[in-house]
C-alpha cells in the first residue's frame, strides 16, 4: 500500500509551504523516519519524515516549489519502479488524483492543524452537502479545537465528491476528510473517518510549545451541594462574591484553577485571598518555578543498541524502546510513558524491567512525558513542565542533549537529578539497562 | 409589662382616639352591639354611643362613600370593613376617591380617613373570605397600608393612623386577634415608614409583614439551633416603606427571604425583594428569594388551605439553601 507524501501544515494559518530541499532521490530506499526534504514556511524551516519504508516515487514537486498544504507531493511505495499512479501537482484547474481506491477523483481537503498543540479536530458540521457545488471560499465544515471552533473554506472550487468524516467524528489532524472534485460527481461517498486509512499525517512544528493549560492544583471541596460549572463557560459568582474580588484584585479564575466548586459566594472569596501564590499563580508563574536540567550524552550508542534490537529481537520501535528505558527511570514498579514526536503523543505502558514487555496504550495518563526532538534542529529548550516531568531529546553535534523539565512540586529536585542521571546513563549504554 | 391580645389593643387605640378627638367615628357592619364578628370593638358603643360607632346595612360601596366624604368635611372616620375580600366592593371609593382627592383638588381637600380590616388565611373561611389583598391598596398612590405583626403595633399603628390625615388602610391578621404582646399602659404611637428589627442576626435576613413576622421569627428560632444566625425585620408599614433599614440589614447578611401572605405573583415580596436587588445588589450573596401565598384560590379543605401559606419550617428550609450556597432557582 503506497503511502502518500503531503506538504504538511505546520502553522496555524498556513497555506503552503517551500520546498527548500529533497534529501531523498525519486527511487531512494527511503526507512520510516528519514529526512524526506525540508519545507519552509512563513515562520520556520523543517525537516519532514518518512511516515514508513519504502522507496520514493511520483515526485511532482521540487526544490523551490511553492505546494498548498495537504497536497500530494510524493509517494512512498514498495518497489523502487512502481508504475505511478504519480500524483498529479494540483493547480487552480483541480487536477485530479485518486484519494484511495473506491473514491472519487478530485482534490483533497485534510483536517486542518487550528493549534500549535492540536493533534486532532472534532469535525462540528458539514456545512456542504454531498455532491453540492462548492466555492474555494465557500465555508465547508465547522472545526472544533480545545480552544475555537472555525469554519474552514473549502480551498478550491469545484463540487464536493466525497465526505470521509462524519459530523461529530474526532478526526487527526492531516487527515483526508473531504474530496472535492472539478466535475459534478457521478456519485457521491459518504463515510466515516473511522475505518478509513490516514491517508497523511501532517508533522506539528516540533519548536512550537506545547500549551500549558492550568490544572487544579488542590480539590477543595466543600461538603456543600454546588453545581460544578456553568455549560456557558462563565464564572458563576454572587454579585458579593464579584464585589469582594474586585476590591481586593483577587481573580476568580485562580478558584475555578484550583477546582472550587461554583457559584462562588463571599466565603470563597475569604479562601481565594488566603492562597499562597504558587496555588493560585497561572499557567505562565508555575513554569518560571520549573526545574530545568540538562546532560549531554554521545548519541551513537542509542543508535547502535537500535540496530542490535531490531536485528536480534526485532525490535523496531524506537519509541518503544526509549519509553522502556526512560520508564524505569522513574521511581515506580510500572509506569505510563508518553513519547511525542512529530507532532504526534504515543503511550506507552511500562511495565517492568523487559523493553519487549512496553506495549503501546490508548488512554493513560503518563508519569513521564518524552519529547523526541531529534530529527529537528532544535538544540535547546526552556518550556517548563507539563502534566508530567519532560524528558526532551535534542541534537547536538553529534551527540544528544537530554533536558528534563518539571514544575516545581511535581517531583523533587533530588529526584529529577537521578531520573535524568539513570537515564542519560541507559541512552549512552542501553545495554546497562538490561543487566 | 402588661400583656393583652391585639383585639383589645386595637380596642385601646381606638377608645383613645375617640376621647382625645370628638371627630373620630367609627361606621361598618356589626361594629356597635356586636362589637365585630372578632369582638374587637366590644364597649365602645356603651360608651361613645351610636352617634360615632355606626352600624349600617349590609353596603360597603353605600358606608365607604359616607366616609369618604365625611372625611372630606372634617370628620376622622375609621371605616370597619368586616373582611379585607370585600375590598373589591369599594375599590372606587377607596382608589379613585380617598386615594386621590387631596391631589386632585390641589391640596384644598384631604381625606382622614382610616380603612381597618383584615387579611390572613388557615381560618377555614374559603376562598372569599380569607384573602390577603394588601398588595391591591399598596399599589395605588395616594394610600397608606400599615400591616401591625402583634398587639403592640396594632395599637401604635392605630393611633398614628387615625392622626395622619390622609386614608390609610389597616390590615389586621384574623388569627392574631387573640394573640398577646406586652403593650405599654402609656400613650405611644409608632410613626410610619420605621421598620422594626425583631431580632438580629448576621447569616440571613428574613423580612416578614404581619403574622408573617412571627413566621420569620419562628423560623429564625429553628435556623438558630442549627447554627444559623437570621435578623428578622417587620417593615410595619409597606406604603411608606422604611427602605433604609430593609437594605441595612441586606448589606449585612448579604442573603434576604422576603415572606408575606399575599398571593406571592405581583405582590409584596415581589417589591421588597426588586427593592434589595437594585440598591443592595453587589451585597448580595445570594438571590433574594420570595415566600408568599401559593397562586391559588384559599381552599376550604384544611389539609389544603395549611400548604397555600408560608410556614416557620419551609422559611428555615429556604434559609439553609441559601445560607449553603445552594443553587436556587438556577437556569
Amino acid at each position: 500500500m503506497p503511502l502518500d507524501v503531503i506538504m504538511p501544515a505546520l502553522g496555524m494559518a498556513q497555506e503552503s509551504g517551500v520546498i527548500v530541499a529533497w534529501h531523498k532521490q525519486p527511487g531512494d530506499a527511503v526507512a520510516e523516519g528519514d529526512v524526506l526534504f525540508e519545507v519552509e514556511t512563513d515562520k520556520a524551516t523543517m525537516e519532514v519524515e518518512a511516515q514508513g519504508a519504502g522507496f520514493l516515487t511520483g515526485v511532482v514537486a521540487s526544490d523551490g516549489d511553492q505546494v498548498p498544504v495537504g497536497d500530494v507531493i510524493a509517494r512512498i511505495t514498495d518497489t523502487a519502479d512502481e508504475p505511478a499512479e504519480a500524483p498529479q501537482p494540483k493547480d487552480d484547474t483541480g487536477a485530479a488524483q485518486p484519494a484511495t481506491d473506491d473514491l472519487p477523483e478530485g482534490q483533497t481537503v485534510i483536517m486542518p492543524t487550528l493549534g500549535m498543540a492540536q493533534d486532532s479536530g472534532l469535525l462540528v458540521a458539514w456545512m456542504v452537502e454531498p455532491g453540492a457545488k462548492v466555492d474555494a471560499d465557500d465555508p465547508l465544515f465547522e472545526v472544533e479545537t480545545d480552544k475555537s471552533t472555525v469554519e474552514v473554506p473549502a480551498g478550491v472550487s469545484g463540487y464536493l465528491a466525497a465526505q470521509l468524516a462524519e459530523a461529530g467524528e474526532d478526526v487527526p489532524t492531516g487527515q483526508v476528510i473531504a474530496i472535492i472534485s472539478a466535475e459534478a460527481p457521478a456519485q457521491t461517498v459518504t463515510r466515516s473517518a473511522k475505518g478509513a486509512a490516514p491517508a497523511a499525517k501532517a508533522p506539528e512544528p516540533q519548536a512550537a510549545p506545547k500549551e500549558t493549560k492550568a490544572k487544579p492544583a488542590a480539590k477543595l471541596e466543600s461538603p456543600k451541594a454546588r453545581q460544578t460549572s456553568d455549560p456557558t463557560g462563565r464564572i458563576l459568582a454572587s454579585p458579593k462574591a464579584r464585589r469582594l474580588a474586585l476590591e481586593q484584585g483577587l481573580d476568580l479564575y485562580r478558584l475555578v484553577a484550583a477546582g472550587v466548586s461554583q457559584p462562588f459566594h463571599a466565603s470563597d472569596i475569604e479562601t481565594l485571598a488566603a492562597m499562597p501564590d504558587e496555588v493560585a499563580a497561572p499557567a505562565g508563574a508555575a513554569a518560571a518555578a520549573s526545574l530545568h536540567l540538562t546532560a549531554d550524552i554521545p548519541a551513537e550508542g542509542f543508535t547502535a543498541f537500535m540496530a542490535w534490537a531490531t536485528e536480534t529481537a526485532g525490535m523496531t520501535d524506537g519509541a518503544a524502546v526509549m519509553a522502556g528505558l526512560a520508564g524505569r527511570c522513574l521511581d515506580k514498579a510500572s509506569a505510563v510513558v508518553a513519547v511525542e514526536a512529530f507532532g504526534q503523543r504515543r503511550l506507552f505502558d511500562v511495565p517492568g524491567p523487559y523493553l519487549s514487555a512496553v506495549t503501546p496504550v490508548d488512554d493513560a495518563t503518563p508519569n513521564l512525558i518524552l519529547r523526541d526532538l531529534r530529527a529537528t534542529r532544535i538544540s535547546g529548550l526552556h518550556l517548563g513542565g507539563e502534566d508530567a516531568p519532560v524528558l526532551s531529546l535534542t541534537t547536538s553535534g553529534t551527540g544528544l542533549t537530554l533536558t528534563l523539565e518539571a514544575a516545581q512540586g511535581q517531583i523533587t529536585p533530588a529526584a529529577t537529578l537521578s531520573l535524568l542521571g539513570d537515564f542519560a546513563g541507559r541512552m549512552e549504554q542501553p545495554l546497562r539497562h538490561l543487566l | 409589662m402588661r400583656e393583652i391580645t391585639l383585639s383589645q389593643a386595637v380596642n385601646e387605640a381606638l377608645a383613645e382616639e375617640m376621647r382625645r378627638d370628638e371627630t373620630v367615628f367609627i361606621i361598618g357592619e356589626d361594629v356597635a352591639e356586636a362589637g365585630t364578628p372578632f369582638k374587637v370593638l366590644a364597649g365602645l358603643v356603651e360608651e361613645f354611643g351610636t352617634e360615632r360607632v355606626i352600624d349600617t346595612p349590609i353596603a360597603e360601596p353605600g358606608f365607604m362613600g359616607l366616609a369618604v366624604g365625611a372625611a372630606m368635611t372634617g370628620a376622622r372616620p375609621v371605616v370597619d370593613l368586616m373582611f379585607g375580600d370585600f375590598l373589591f366592593l369599594i375599590m372606587d371609593q377607596l382608589c379613585n376617591q380617598a386615594a386621590k382627592t387631596h391631589y386632585m383638588s390641589g391640596g384644598k381637600l384631604t381625606v382622614p380617613l382610616v380603612l381597618r380590616t383584615n387579611l390572613g388565611a388557615t381560618r377555614r373561611s374559603a376562598a372569599q373570605h380569607s384573602q390577603s389583598l394588601h398588595a391591591l391598596v399598596a399599589h395605588i398612590p395616594g394610600l397608606k397600608v400599615a400591616m401591625p405583626s402583634s398587639a403592640y403595633e396594632a395599637k401604635g399603628l392605630m393611633k398614628t393612623a387615625i392622626r395622619d390625615n390622609n386614608p390609610v388602610v389597616i390590615f389586621e391578621d384574623k388569627l392574631m386577634y387573640q394573640e398577646k404582646a406586652p403593650v405599654p399602659e402609656e400613650e405611644f404611637l409608632i410613626p410610619f415608614g420605621e421598620a422594626n428589627v425583631k431580632r438580629e442576626g448576621t447569616d440571613i435576613t428574613l423580612i416578614g409583614t404581619s403574622s408573617m413576622v412571627q413566621v420569620c421569627e419562628k423560623a429564625a428560632e429553628i435556623l438558630a439551633k442549627e447554627g444559623i444566625s437570621a435578623e428578622v425585620v417587620d417593615p410595619r408599614t409597606i406604603v411608606p416603606l422604611d427602605e433604609a433599614t430593609l437594605l441595612a440589614s441586606a448589606r449585612k447578611t448579604s442573603r434576604v427571604i422576603v415572606v408575606d401572605e399575599g398571593h406571592q405573583s405581583y405582590g409584596v415580596t415581589a417589591e421588597i425583594a426588586s427593592r434589595i436587588n437594585e440598591k443592595a445588589f453587589y451585597h448580595l450573596d445570594a438571590p433574594v428569594l420570595r415566600m408568599g401565598a401559593l397562586d391559588v384560590p384559599v381552599p376550604f379543605s384544611p389539609a389544603l388551605e395549611d400548604i397555600t401559606v408560608p410556614t416557620p419550617e419551609g422559611v428555615a428550609e429556604k434559609a439553609r439553601m441559601l445560607v449553603a450556597g445552594e443553587m436556587i432557582h438556577a437556569a
